[in-house]
């Protein structure tokens, strides 16, 4: 996944949301985006979901041109955005049933996604049934189930609780390491971006400000959370984080 | 049952109430005749058959008519929702159709359908659309954002949105259309008698009236109301069941 030089804005006459972004993600990499609400960081994902097409520069995705959305890309939404009459099964089978009659090897992709995810006992319920977390995992599994090479996640577990959350968190790693997907993970949360990230971009006005690779080994685990390394590199990025904002206050 | 216990000994106190105001005070039984000359006059119209075919017509005339009103405000719903353009051409028309007293339209559906059942389906049916239009599009335009934003990533065609996200999200709304369109079908059906039926619950209270027969109106009006429950119920058993297969839980 390439951005180059991309520039967007809604209106002709307004501010560019998103202002002249270069960033390369490799394949199997994880990367966060870290900002404040406002930040754009919405609309860059949009711009790599191909929902939007950038006004200036390009988003390439293995190299092509990227022309709208598609099956290579999941998407998984900031609400878990579930359809209330399907099964948790056939929500996780929709990106599938949308393009063609899913067959019975569809049925067993689905539940061993599901099974990952802890939910394997569920499939028959009702999403409205679930608690807010198993809904987020029910998203997590839809996005994956049409096995994407890339994973977008526009701050999806910000209204789960801490725990739940971090049990979340460690899913999407095994779910990515498991299958080399590739993932751009936008969230306000210093520390998810830290835990899940191989790098950690700080975005600010439209702009990144700040970009570091995050040198914590892998596969991480819930101890790490309590490690210098993985504190030292929430302050760097929080002190980064407060100097934008204070760029921007005395800027204004 | 349990739970209706109350309202039916409201209904049999205000009858018992009726029936004796109505003997002490003498009223004439023309203006007001007793609970039990009404159901006597019930009882006879039912034994003796009569009172069939009237109800045969008037309910076929509602069916009619709300099947039709009801298939035609659906899919206008859905082009207006789904065509802004069509709906700033159309709406101040589809506005002034329901706004026209349709009651006053009987005259001239007589004169193009002529008399029987034709013109009292035809202003059900004007009358039943609306609902379904209006609660249709209001359903398909309050789809959450966010889901539609999904399906435009799944890369849904239009037609796809609108049979797996639109239509079952705004099956609720539909359906609370589809009850209100019941309740005005009945309207439609007998006052639509009213003008140019000769047979039907209407046209046998205009029948009634024209020789003074108090008690066959007030008969009529009974079964009148329990053909309007009757349907009513019909549709929240369906309602239920479409609930039950298209929401939560």
């Amino acid at each position: 996944m390439r951005f180059t030089g991309v520039r967007h804005r809604y209106h002709p006459d307004g501010p560019a949301i998103v202002d002249g972004v270069d960033w390369a993600i490799p394949r199997g990499a994880i990367h966060c985006l870290l900002g404040r609400s406002g930040c754009g960081k919405t609309t860059l994902l949009k711009l790599a979901a191909g929902l939007l097409a950038p006004q200036e520069g390009s988003v390439r995705l293995g190299g092509a041109q990227l022309s709208g959305p598609g099956a290579r890309i999941g998407f998984v939404f900031q609400a878990p955005t579930l359809l209330d009459w399907l099964s948790v099964r056939d929500n996780v089978l929709l990106p599938l049933s949308l393009k063609r009659r899913p067959d019975a090897a569809d049925h067993a992709a689905a539940d061993r996604l599901l099974a990952l995810v802890g939910l394997g006992e569920l499939a028959q319920r009702r999403p409205a049934s679930l608690s807010g977390g198993q809904q987020s995992r029910v998203a997590l599994a839809r996005a994956l189930v049409a096995e994407p090479e890339l994973l977008l996640l526009d701050e999806p577990f910000a209204a789960l609780d801490a725990l739940t959350r971090e049990e979340l968190q460690d899913d999407l790693l095994a779910l990515c390491a498991a299958r080399g997907t590739t993932a751009l993970f936008v969230t306000h949360d210093i520390a998810e971006a830290v835990y899940l990230g191989d790098r950690v971009a700080v975005m600010a006005a439209g702009r990144l400000v700040h970009d570091a690779p995050i040198a914590l080994p892998r596969p991480r685990r819930a101890a790490l959370r309590y490690e210098p390394g993985f504190a030292a590199a929430c302050r760097a990025l929080r002190a980064a984080m407060d100097e934008t904002s204070a760029g921007q206050r005395s800027a204004v | 049952m349990r739970r209706s216990l109350p309202s039916l000994a409201l209904l049999v106190a205000l009858l018992l109430l009726w029936e004796t105001w109505v003997r002490l005070a003498a009223v004439p039984t023309l203006i007001l005749p007793p609970p039990s000359a009404v159901l006597a006059t019930l009882w006879s119209e039912i034994a003796s058959g009569r009172l069939w075919p009237h109800l045969a017509v008037t309910a076929s005339e509602m069916l009619l008519g709300l099947g039709l009103g009801a298939l035609i405000g659906l899919a206008s719903g859905i082009a207006l929702a789904k065509s802004p353009a069509l709906d700033r051409l159309l709406r101040p028309y589809v506005l002034a159709s329901q706004l026209v007293p349709k009651l006053a339209l009987g005259p001239l559906f007589i004169i193009w359908f002529g008399f029987g059942m034709t013109p009292t389906v035809a202003i059900t049916a004007l009358i039943c659309f609306f609902p379904l239009m209006e609660t249709a599009l209001t359903g398909l335009r309050e789809v959450d954002p966010a889901r539609r934003e999904l399906f435009r990533m799944l890369g849904a065609t239009r037609p796809q949105t609108l049979l797996r996200l639109e239509l079952p999200a705004a099956l609720p709304t539909i359906m609370a259309g589809l009850r209100v369109a019941v309740v005005l079908s009945l309207v439609g059906a007998v006052v639509g008698e009213f003008i140019g039926g000769r047979v039907g619950l209407g046209a046998s209270i205009i029948a009634a009236q024209s020789v003074m027969d108090s008690s066959l109106i007030f008969a009529l009006f009974i079964v009148i109301t329990a053909l309007g429950m009757a349907l009513y119920e019909a549709v929240r058993v369906l309602e239920r069941r479409v609930l039950r297969r298209f929401s939560k839980g």
